[in-house]
């Protein structure tokens, strides 16, 4: 399972999932059977498993047709269904005035509590923000509905490459809104060394000089993807048992070399002092600063991705929901946020960049959205071309990462 | 639960599904467990056997601060009793995550903790509590529940008529002879309850090994259950493992029914 940058756990989110777990009814009912073959339009209703090198085209179903074209906006509230603070509301609230609607945000922790929720039918939401790695079976459990693209002009404002995303070639159910990168978060007036200073960058994770102050990302996929980097394997989607038991073993050899500790609280634990190595996403990077102790500058933080692009890459997406009872406003507000006025001030406060090409590494840097020590958080289109991006798997494979992950957060 | 660890997870959304029929219950989920738990270097077995021993640990500590706050509150007191027992409850009105996040502040670097044990001389250099030890998880199980232990304590020994243990002196026994031979006797079945009531939660809790440490070293078998229940193709296993603990939960909760009844037979009066 591929974890999103904004899943920051929390007890009620343990609670909530017991009960979801143990109450989840079949709002997917028949689609044990799509697991096995075509329907009867002989259309697709096998998991594809897009990959860059295998692109999809989603199936388009004639009872979830897009809307028709030319319509007026509804009169809302549009219901916006996002991460916690992952959109900014002062920038749709500037948008909501222009028509005279009004909005609502439901958030959620994370995206399997999205789907279960969804699923269940208990509540109606109009936008959405699915990771790539689970639109495909959104898209066949007829979750998410196509797009008009006629109504979304700014799609062409997008690197030209997510456009036409590999895991949904023609852009028929999603746009892309951020883009990160997955590297090493550091404190560059504590550690000894930085990471580009070794031979090997992950070896920073294994350097006892930081013992007690290295910290990876409590993410199942992200940490032992370092783990097969590190060790010059760069699929980072391996179904190989060999390939996962080696990334566990250096993860528990983490352990016992500088008691490693997971969290996802990279932006705070770096500015606090808890961290001086953390794995981090670029985003949180870009928010880092703001947490930093008073009269504490930026300049004491550092980010490390590689320079040719190849590292952890990913991306979120926006998409309308089947169902949604604003479907015109939800398509006229995914405009907005791939506008350069809309995009820039939503990135702002959310600090996961969008992928707009007006919006270059040189521009955020000298318009300050980012520090300049801290501009290897840029994402660049480029990055895409040469990076590795963590998706989905089949259930097996599911299973192995899972298992491995569990064995390392088992401790030794 | 049973239907979740016994049913499987709808494999295009990730969604557990139940399985109300018996006749169709599929074992691999328990029997992963089961593996996990009694195999040599199980990693459920070594995960289980620290949550054991942390909450052991804790419930000793907190018997150790909550028996001597509950005794003073209850026999001296006096007209303060209210004022005291307010002051020992306040503070838990704040949510538990809140409590644990100022626990954080105060053991960081430049936490208080720290300047504290520089300004007397106990340290030169901050120590780094939050670097995974296993203290800082059992001080923060010891604080988040202590006050669950003191309560029933309090209650209990309130209730206990002053007029025994001044039979007991007027006997010839000393103070602590009759603590000891009337006072916690006496007491025993509050000691239980508070066990109990501090234990079960101790057992369940994955947040505060997550907070004050986040090290795969002091992970307890709430954080396993999380991992698995969150997400995945394995969710039966999370709930595979619920009612293991669950199972385990119901043995200790039956060794204090009856240690409690065979308590309270002992303090009954011979007719």
């Amino acid at each position: 399972m591929t974890w999103h940058p904004r899943e920051r756990y929390g007890r009620r989110e343990f609670l909530g999932r017991t009960a979801v777990g143990a109450l989840a009814l079949s709002g997917a009912g028949g689609l044990l059977s799509a697991c096995g073959g075509n329907d009867t339009s002989g259309k697709s209703t096998t998991l594809q498993l897009a990959r860059p090198d295998k692109p999809v085209t989603l199936s388009l179903f004639d009872d979830n047709p897009a809307i028709a074209s030319g319509l007026e906006p509804e009169q809302g509230p549009l219901r916006i269904y996002n991460w916690v603070d992952y959109v900014d509301k002062p920038t749709i609230k500037k948008w909501a005035k222009q028509y005279g609607v009004s909005f609502e945000i439901t958030t959620f922790a994370t995206m399997d509590e999205a789907i279960a929720k969804i699923s269940s039918g208990a509540a109606s939401f109009d936008l959405f923000f699915p990771t790539p790695d689970r639109l495909e079976r959104m898209v066949l459990a007829k979750q998410l509905q196509p797009l008009n693209l006629d109504y979304i002009p700014n799609l062409q404002n997008v690197w030209a490459s997510l456009q036409d995303p590999f895991y949904d070639k023609g852009s028929q159910y999603t746009v892309p809104y951020t883009t990160y990168t997955t590297g090493i978060g550091y404190r560059a007036d504590k550690v000894a060394k930085r990471p580009d200073e070794y031979a090997n960058p992950y070896d920073i994770f294994f350097d006892t000089a930081n013992k007690g102050k290295t910290w990876l990302l409590d993410d199942g996929r992200e940490a032992p993807s370092a783990m097969l980097l590190k060790n010059g394997i760069t699929d980072l989607n391996t179904e190989k048992a060999e390939d996962i038991e080696l990334a566990k073993k250096e993860l528990l050899a983490m352990i016992g070399a500088v008691n490693v500790k997971v969290s996802t609280e990279d932006y705070t634990k770096l500015p606090e002092g808890s961290a001086h190595v953390h794995q981090a996403w670029s985003g949180s990077m870009v928010a880092a600063p703001y947490y930093l102790p008073k009269g504490t500058g930026p300049e004491v933080l550092g980010y490390w991705f590689p320079t040719d692009g190849a590292g952890p890459i990913g991306s979120d997406t926006m998409g309308v929901l089947k169902g949604a009872k604003n479907p015109v406003l939800a398509h006229l507000l995914i405009d907005h946020l791939l506008s350069e006025a809309g995009a820039l001030s939503n990135f702002a406060f959310v600090g996961y960049q969008p992928p707009l090409t007006a919006l270059s590494a040189q521009r955020l840097v000298d318009e300050e959205y980012i520090p300049k020590n801290l501009a290897s958080a840029v994402v660049r289109e480029s990055d895409f071309d040469n990076g590795f991006q963590e998706l989905e798997l089949s259930p097996d494979g599911q299973k192995l990462w899972q298992n491995a992950w569990a064995e390392f957060k088992a401790g030794i | 639960m049973l239907c979740v660890a016994f049913g499987y997870v709808d494999p295009i959304l990730g969604i557990p599904r139940p399985v109300w029929n018996p006749l169709q219950w599929d074992g691999g989920a328990f029997s992963f467990v089961l593996d996990g738990l009694f195999s040599r270097g199980g990693s459920f077995q070594r995960v289980f056997l620290r949550t054991i021993a942390y909450v052991f640990v804790a419930i000793a500590l907190s018997l150790a601060i909550a028996y001597p706050v509950a005794y003073y509150v209850a026999r001296f007191g006096g007209r303060w009793k209210g004022l005291l027992l307010a002051g020992l409850v306040a503070p838990f009105f704040i949510s538990y995550l809140m409590r644990m996040l100022a626990w954080i502040n105060l053991l960081q670097d430049e936490g208080w903790v720290n300047t504290a044990l520089r300004r007397v001389g106990l340290v030169d250099q901050p120590v780094n509590w939050l670097d995974g030890r296993a203290s800082s998880v059992v001080i923060g199980l010891v604080y988040g529940y202590v006050p669950f232990m003191i309560l029933p304590l309090y209650a209990f020994l309130d209730r206990i008529d002053a007029a025994l243990i001044e039979a007991a002196r007027d006997l010839g026994a000393s103070p602590f002879q009759a603590f000891r031979m009337v006072t916690l006797p006496l007491s025993i079945p509050a000691i239980l309850s508070g066990v109990v009531i501090i234990a079960l939660p101790m057992f369940g809790d994955y947040y505060t090994p997550d907070l004050l440490s986040g090290s795969p070293n002091t992970s307890m078998i709430g954080n396993q259950i999380n991992l698995y229940i969150r997400g995945g193709q394995q969710v039966p296993v999370g709930a595979a493992l619920v009612i293991v603990l669950m199972a385990f939960l119901t043995l200790l909760m039956s060794w204090y029914l009856v240690a409690t009844a065979r308590a309270q037979r002992a303090l009954e009066v011979p007719e």
